[in-house]
């Protein structure tokens, strides 16, 4: 039975990014929805000291759209992003996936931040964030700096951000014309394997393999017909556990690159949107 | 200076009644509700946000208060299972429920009802697809889920019926 109370600490409610930036340091952590961070604590994973309150934090919400890309606030929750209608409208495949997050509680509970910086590699977010492209902006005390989706996540709940860090944004840029598809194999609360797929107008196409491993797996092909959905699933690192094991995750890997393959031609087939 | 706290005041309305009460801030809301306000009717199960038995409405939104820290709820309106009867007469959901044999022991009852309430104020007319996703981070172990849709659609059904008649 795990224990009904949760380890003390202390909380603080910041209002702007200015100060949350000045109290975070290793012992005083970030807390948006908890749905992980709780979680862990209630394990006895971590013991911070104090949890810095992102959620009544001003201008770390919301969706907004410049240069060609749309911006998503840290905060933001999966339900929010999957009902915002930028989102559906510029991003749909953003707004799908967010849609099949974990549960509606989950969904109403946890942000896109919180997903990111905790990285658990069961994650659906980051496989399609890596896929459009996207990027987060960090902010520090002494600045802010931007880092492409990819490059942050360093390995299973290991990304780099340093501890004074906070996430503030999400940028993922738009393209029109692309094309894309998602799929997902899942038997419990998270996904054991996802892949999303895009197809760029002029044929080239790029694959992104996650959960299976510690982090999404990128790859860029020149047209669709390269796909070797058995070359990816050798190339794929997957962590044994309970859902399956080694052998077992490649092969589920195989088999969702080419549904992801047939479902893309389809598409491409009947130029609807994704 | 923002200062930290280990304890905070908390301003909640639960139900229509307005509580404000010193917390620790790591009292989650589940403690809050049965503990210090007796509302035993939210259950408590995994403490993990998997099965669902804790959901309660904050603001409307569903949430497990099994993991969720009292002093969120600061502020807000929160709706239990206690909440959705007025006086005698079961809430639409309710009525549904016990007229579809939705439930055998009820332990799972009160989140299952409070996440279909989250569902229908949402949208009142969903289709089955609809609330087979919507429930899907709900554990039953006793009835099977059929007869759990069948209850929250005839609940649907009969709540649009009820403001047709009152149209
Ligand atoms: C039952 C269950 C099912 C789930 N299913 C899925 C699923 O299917 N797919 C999926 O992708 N995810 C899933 N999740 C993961 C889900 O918890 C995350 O997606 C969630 O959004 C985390 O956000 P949070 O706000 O709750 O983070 P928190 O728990 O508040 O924080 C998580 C971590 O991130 C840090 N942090 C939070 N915000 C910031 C920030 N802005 N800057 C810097 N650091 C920050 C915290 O310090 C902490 O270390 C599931 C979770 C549960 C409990
Ligand atoms: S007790 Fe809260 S989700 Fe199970
Ligand atoms: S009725 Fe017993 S757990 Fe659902």
């Amino acid at each position: 039975m795990w224990p009904e109370v949760l380890p003390t600490f202390a909380l603080a409610r910041p209002s702007t990014v200015d100060e949350a930036v000045d109290l975070l340091s290793d012992d005083h952590v970030p807390y948006c929805g908890g749905t992980e961070l709780l979680l862990a604590m209630r394990a006895g994973l971590l013991r911070p000291e104090a949890l810095v309150d992102l959620k009544r934090v001003d201008g770390l919400g919301g969706v907004a759209t410049a240069e060609g890309r749309v911006t998503i606030g840290a905060v933001s929750t999966h339900a929010e992003i999957a009902t915002d209608t930028t989102i559906r409208g510029s991003l749909p495949l953003v707004a799908e996936v967010e849609r099949g997050v974990g549960n509606a509680r989950v969904r109403a509970q946890g942000s896109i931040g919180g997903n990111l910086c905790f990285a658990e590699p069961k994650s659906d977010v980051t496989t399609v964030l890596v896929a459009l492209g996207a990027s987060v902006s960090l902010r520090s005390p002494t600045g802010e700096r931007e880092v492409t989706v990819e490059d942050f996540l360093a390995g299973a709940y290991w990304t780099v951000r340093e501890p004074d860090e906070l996430l503030v944004g999400v940028h993922v840029p738009v393209h029109r014309d692309r094309r894309g598809v998602y799929l997902r194999y899942q038997t419990m609360e998270r996904p054991t394997a996802n892949v999303a797929l895009l197809a760029e107008p002029a044929g080239q196409v790029r694959l992104v393999v996650g959960a299976v491993g510690e982090v999404p797996v990128a790859r860029s092909y020149q047209d669709l017909d390269d796909v070797d959905a058995d070359d990816v699933a050798r190339s794929v690192d997957p962590i044994p556990d309970l859902t399956g094991s080694i052998e077992y995750k490649r092969h589920i890997t195989a088999v969702y690159v080419r549904r992801a393959v047939d479902r893309l031609r389809a598409v491409l087939g009947t130029k609807t949107q994704p | 200076m923002t200062t930290m706290h280990t304890e905070r005041t908390v301003d909640v309305n639960v139900n229509g009644a307005h509580h404000t009460r010193t917390v620790p801030v790591r009292q989650t809301l589940a403690a809050f509700l049965r503990d210090d306000l007796g509302l035993t009717g939210t259950k408590l199960s995994c403490g993990f946000q998997v099965c669902g038995v804790c959901t309660v409405l904050v603001d409307g939104r569903p949430v497990s208060a099994c993991t969720y820290l009292a002093v969120d709820a600061d502020a807000s309106t929160v709706t239990t299972v206690e909440g959705l009867a007025e006086g005698e007469r079961l809430h639409p959901l309710q009525e549904a429920f016990v007229d579809g044999f939705a439930l055998q022991c009820g332990f799972c009852t009160p989140g299952f009802l409070m996440m279909a309430k989250a569902l229908l104020d949402s949208c009142p007319d969903p289709s089955r697809e609809q609330v087979v996703e919507h429930l899907e981070g709900n554990i039953c172990r006793c009835t099977g889920y059929e007869p759990i849709v069948d209850a929250v659609l005839a609940a649907a059904r009969s709540a649009r019926g009820a403001e047709a008649v009152g149209e």
